[in-house]
């Protein structure tokens, strides 16, 4: 492995001194620092993979040619990296299509064509495995910005780093809140039955929420699985009216997000709340489609707009944002643009391109909460990669708008609870 | 499970059927008079479905009302469609047709990527929004809407198949080609009429289904697979057999889901499509 | 014999292949090339050889990959065992399947096997112990030819071409021996074969078996390189369409027919997803699409069959100039449609 490396840097010597001019000589700080960024841009998951796109552009566009008057986020001053005297992100992006395959093969391509010091990607947890297995046996340092599923951390690598809090979390998250919504309000969350998305990460949710529900001293009473491509959700819902319960928790992608809710109101299923897992409800297309039927669905999410009353960083960066793409952020393309942020940092401090340089300085990553566009403490690497620092929040639909309702000190408004029944909405 | 839960879910489970056999019976059709299994019938599907939406949200038109215009763009298409491409391989090997029409189904996807975005569309308040309660039983609006749009469609159908000139000429050709050829039809002309239909069948449930279903590229890929499986049980070529095995399938679907768990339901339908197949391998209603 | 030349000159280039590149990206697309060409050559035992179209194959890829993961990760065997008994589990399954879908005509088998395989995916998604839709991951502790894990591709490449070659020798083993006389006979005109005598089921399951007891192989294989195998990577009926195309694209029932095709669907996907994927505007899928219609139309006995077609026109050509001038040779089984 070692020769290996050392015959990989000898070779890229020799290819950078033979480029001359533009790039100068390895000794010497590049002046571009490639980064290698797989997403699903064609096919399923194009939509969300467009919008990650757009956030990972403007945090390079944001570090290479500055955005004046924000000058809390890191690179703000737009001069590149000063620790690589001034380089400058190039970000080359590579299509897995949601293929498992794919992401690995892109990820190969780009470590070894396309020469990348490090990968960021894949949003698709499958994905993100196979393409850091990868990054793992070259040797480069992956940054994972949104996979959630708990186990990409289990696996025992070295060259593998997460900022997102991952699916354990984000299930204690909505716990917590109901566990402290009934302390602060007397509200219980009743009957819970669950329904998730059979894929990876809604089974991994459906085992988790197994699992703490019996702690937390909730009432599980049934939960439901479906596959995500279907025609309809009839017997889904149908079958949770017959579980009655007063509280339903779902994971969905967005094509079955917006089909549950339209069968929920067809059918007339009007459940005291409904909690949903981010994913298909935080998308920009949910409340679009939906409009008014979209009213009062609490869901976990990583970001908020209102959030920016506690750090003005979120508004400045959004309205960036918002002045470029004609969208706001979503839990999903905030953690994206954080990603890219926390590596070039990172790359920043090490000082070098060399592998070893920047994994050593991810590891020893210590950013600050009030750097961040995320309601997080921060980001700290933990022995398995993982960020320790972060967490999710819980915001209602009120009025066509993310709300964030929870933790309660972030809150921008009280919950309402519980959801109006249909036929009693206008 | 009430009685009342089960009713209502076979009642949905037949709404949803209907749409099925629309669905399947342009697929059959296509089958029946010429012999090749279109894996791109769920993008006529699709752009039945953009075709309503964009009418929809550039000139506020309601869908029910666009339906005809929807259906004859799609005929025109279909037939423009067989004239470029499936002429050409009217008489290759299975395998290639089979080949053809994946690619088309993917390219088709490729295309409506490329021009409308893969972000998720919808349409919102049509005429036809709302649910409505008969019997007790609540069944939505649109959904009821479209299973009396496919019922309608399916008749249409029927009747030009078994009582106009040109319906029986497709017919023929769909027994013996050869002799209705020597009978003085044109083998190309019901071809390219069987594609131009079925692309239209396949059209008309995209329009009813645009009411409550998200719209994007790769729809159709949610409804191929059933629609295949509805074809086969019906009998290929058959188009009453589509039409009954298309609420077969949907009441199956829904009634093996509530009972057996929803990440079974499609499991329910092939495990008893195979056994049909194994008892009576031409389908319901199929030529043995 | 100057085909045999042709043959061992290229098998030895291609086994010293790994000396010539360093590049891991082209010997990683060699691999595919090669994974995609044994599925094919595989398929094509039962798809071309026994004319039974199959588009539910991925049922014995998963097959395979599943039973020497879950062998290797719960009871500790050695994955070249499992990958025997991967092979062995799916030859054991595609006896039930030939069993009962052997008498269906035509479209009608290929829809059976749909079925067969997309309920072999719901089965794999929902079954907890076959870590459901987790998906199961192969750690790397334990490297080297013993344990099939390799950090660098030259050993996967050796691994895939000699796959391919053990294929390849079992279909040409099959295509030279009364099997395949038999299976030739059972295609063109099977009740002729009937009537003398020959048990159409009993051929066609032996082709079966061996189709699947090779693409079985062939999912262990991928198993081993990707570490991570779930449900929608070994299992889905997208795969089953590959790995006939990958046939047709080449020309079913020759022996290097699907060879061919992998050579230039894996090189087309690949080049058109690395130069236009990036874009997010799906140009690369629509290239790649509208190439697979190109070839389906204007070379249906694929591009063996075409290439053949041309030589043979050639040859006529330049035998009977006059002749090929008044009348224009056509070859093969494609008929002209008359415009």
């Amino acid at each position: 492995m070692q020769a290996r490396q050392q015959r990989r840097t000898v070779i890229q010597a020799l290819g950078a001194a033979m480029l001359g001019l533009g790039f100068g000589a390895r000794a010497q700080a590049p002046a571009e620092v490639k980064i290698g960024v797989i997403y699903p841009l064609t096919g399923p998951g194009a939509a969300v993979g467009a919008e990650l796109r757009s956030a990972l552009e403007l945090a390079a566009d944001i570090i290479n040619n500055g955005a004046p008057g924000i000058t809390d986020l890191p690179f703000s001053g737009g001069k590149g990296l000063p620790g690589l005297k001034g380089a400058k992100i190039k970000l080359v992006f590579a299509d897995h299509q949601a293929n498992p395959q794919a992401g690995a093969t892109e990820a190969e391509r780009l470590i070894t064509q396309e020469k990348v010091v490090a990968l960021v990607g894949c949003y698709n947890s499958a994905v993100t495995a196979t393409a850091s297995q990868v990054a793992e046996r070259a040797g480069i340092p992956f940054l994972n910005p949104e996979s959630s599923s708990a186990s990409l951390t289990a696996r025992g690598f070295k060259w593998f780093f997460r900022t997102t809090p991952h699916d354990d979390l984000f299930v204690h998250n909505a716990f917590d809140f109901l566990r402290e919504l009934e302390a602060k309000t007397g509200i219980k969350p009743g009957a819970i039955a669950t329904l998730n998305e059979n894929g990876l990460w809604g089974t991994e949710t459906t085992k988790l929420q197994a699992k703490l529900a019996p702690d937390f001293k909730f009432n599980l009473v049934k939960q439901v699985l479906y596959p995500a491509k279907t025609t309809q959700l009839t017997s889904e819902v149908q079958t949770l009216k017959a579980a009655a319960p007063n509280l339903v928790l779902q994971s969905s992608y967005t094509a079955d997000a917006i089909l549950s809710m339209k069968t929920y109101k067809e059918l007339g299923f009007s459940p005291d709340m409904i909690l949903a897992n981010n994913a298909g409800f935080t998308d920009t297309d949910f409340i679009k489609t939906l409009g008014k039927d979209a009213e009062y669905v609490i869901t976990r999410e990583v970001w908020a707009l209102d959030l920016a009353s506690r750090n003005p960083l979120i508004k400045q960066v959004n309205d960036l944002f918002n002045s470029r793409y004609k969208i706001n952020f979503t839990g999903n393309s905030s953690r994206s643009f954080t990603g890219l942020m926390v590596m070039a940092d990172a790359i920043n401090r090490a000082g070098s391109t060399e592998p070893e340089a920047i994994r050593k300085a991810l590891a020893a990553t210590d950013m600050p909460g009030s750097k961040l566009i995320m309601p997080w403490k921060g980001v700290k690497f933990d022995a398995t990669g993982q960020n320790t620092l972060g967490q999710g929040i819980l915001v209602q639909i009120i009025d066509g708008k993310y709300n964030t309702v929870w933790p309660f000190a972030m809150a921008s408004r009280e919950v309402t609870w519980p959801m109006p029944k249909w036929d009693q909405r206008k | 499970m009430t009685f009342e839960i089960l009713l209502q879910t076979l009642a949905s489970g037949v709404l949803i059927g209907l749409i099925y056999a629309l669905v399947a019976i342009g697929l059959t059709m296509i089958f029946g008079v010429m012999d090749i299994v279109n894996f791109a019938h769920g993008e006529f599907l699709m752009l039945g479905m953009y075709s309503a939406f964009w009418l929809f949200a550039l000139y506020a038109l309601d869908p029910i009302l666009t339906l005809p215009l929807t259906v004859l763009m799609l005929f025109a298409f279909g037939m423009l469609l067989y004239k470029l491409v499936i002429k050409r391989i009217v008489n290759a090997p299975m395998l290639s047709q089979i080949f053809t029409t994946f690619g088309l189904m993917i390219l088709m996807r490729g295309v409506a990527q490329f021009l409308w975005k893969p972000d998720f569309r919808s349409i919102e308040n049509s005429w036809v929004a709302g649910s409505v309660k008969v019997a007790g039983i609540q069944l939505g609006r649109p959904q009821l809407v479209a299973g009396l749009g496919a019922v309608a469609v399916t008749m249409l159908i029927h009747a030009f198949l078994t009582r106009t000139k040109l319906g029986a000429a497709l017919e023929a050709t769909a027994a013996d080609k050869e002799a209705a050829q020597l009978m003085g039809i044109d083998s190309h002309r019901m071809f390219s009429l069987a594609w131009g239909i079925g692309a239209a069948c396949a059209g008309a449930a995209g329009v009813l289904l645009a009411t409550f279903f998200p719209i994007f590229p790769e729809v159709g890929a949610n409804f191929i697979l059933i629609a295949f499986v509805v074809v086969n049980l019906g009998g290929f070529g058959s188009v009453t057999g589509a039409f009954w095995a298309g609420i077969l399938v949907g009441v199956i679907e829904v009634m093996g889901g509530l009972l057996l768990g929803p990440e079974y339901k499609t499991a329910v339908v092939l495990v008893l499509f195979l056994a049909v197949l194994m008892f009576r391998p031409q389908g319901l209603m199929g030529k043995a | 014999m100057k085909a045999l030349k042709i043959i061992v000159g290229l098998g030895v280039a291609a086994a010293l292949l790994p000396f010539a590149t360093d590049n891991p990206t082209h010997l990683n697309l060699a691999i595919l090339v090669l994974m995609a060409a044994q599925l094919g050559v595989a398929w094509n035992l039962l798809g071309g050889y026994a004319g039974q179209v199959s588009l539910g194959h991925a049922a014995f890829y998963g097959l395979g990959a599943y039973t020497s993961t879950m062998l290797l990760l719960n009871f500790g065997i050695n994955p070249w065992l499992g990958m025997l008994l991967g092979g062995v589990m799916a030859a054991l399954l595609s006896l039930g399947f030939g069993w009962s879908c052997f008498r269906l005509k035509g479209h009608y088998f290929a829809m059976a096997t749909i079925a067969v395989a997309e309920i072999v995916q719901i089965v794999f998604t929902n079954w907890d112990y076959a870590g459901s839709a987790v998906g199961l991951t192969i750690p790397m502790d334990k490297r080297g030819w013993g344990a099939m894990v390799f950090a660098d591709k030259a050993p996967y490449y050796w691994l895939a071409l000699g796959l391919l070659a053990l294929t390849l020798l079992a279909t040409w083993a099959v295509e030279r021996s009364h099997i395949g006389y038999y299976l030739r006979a059972i295609k063109d005109e099977p009740d002729a074969a009937r009537s003398i005598g020959i048990n159409i089921a009993r051929y066609k399951q032996v082709a079966l078996s061996l189709s699947a007891f090779f693409t079985a192989l062939g999912g262990s294989l991928y198993a081993q390189k990707e570490l991570y195998i779930d449900p929608n990577s070994v299992l889905s009926t997208a795969l089953s369409i590959k790995m006939a195309l990958v046939s047709i694209l080449g020309g079913v029932g020759t022996l290097f027919g699907p060879v061919i095709g992998s050579v230039v669907l894996t090189v087309i996907e690949e080049l058109t997803r690395t130069f236009f994927g990036g874009s997010g505007r799906g140009t690369d899928t629509i290239i790649y699409a509208a190439l697979i219609v190109g070839v389906a139309v204007f070379y249906p006995s694929g591009l063996l069959g075409g290439y053949r077609e041309w030589q043979q026109r050639r040859k006529t050509k330049r035998e009977r100039p006059a002749e090929a001038m008044s009348a224009p040779v056509r070859e093969a089984n494609v008929e002209e449609v008359a415009p």
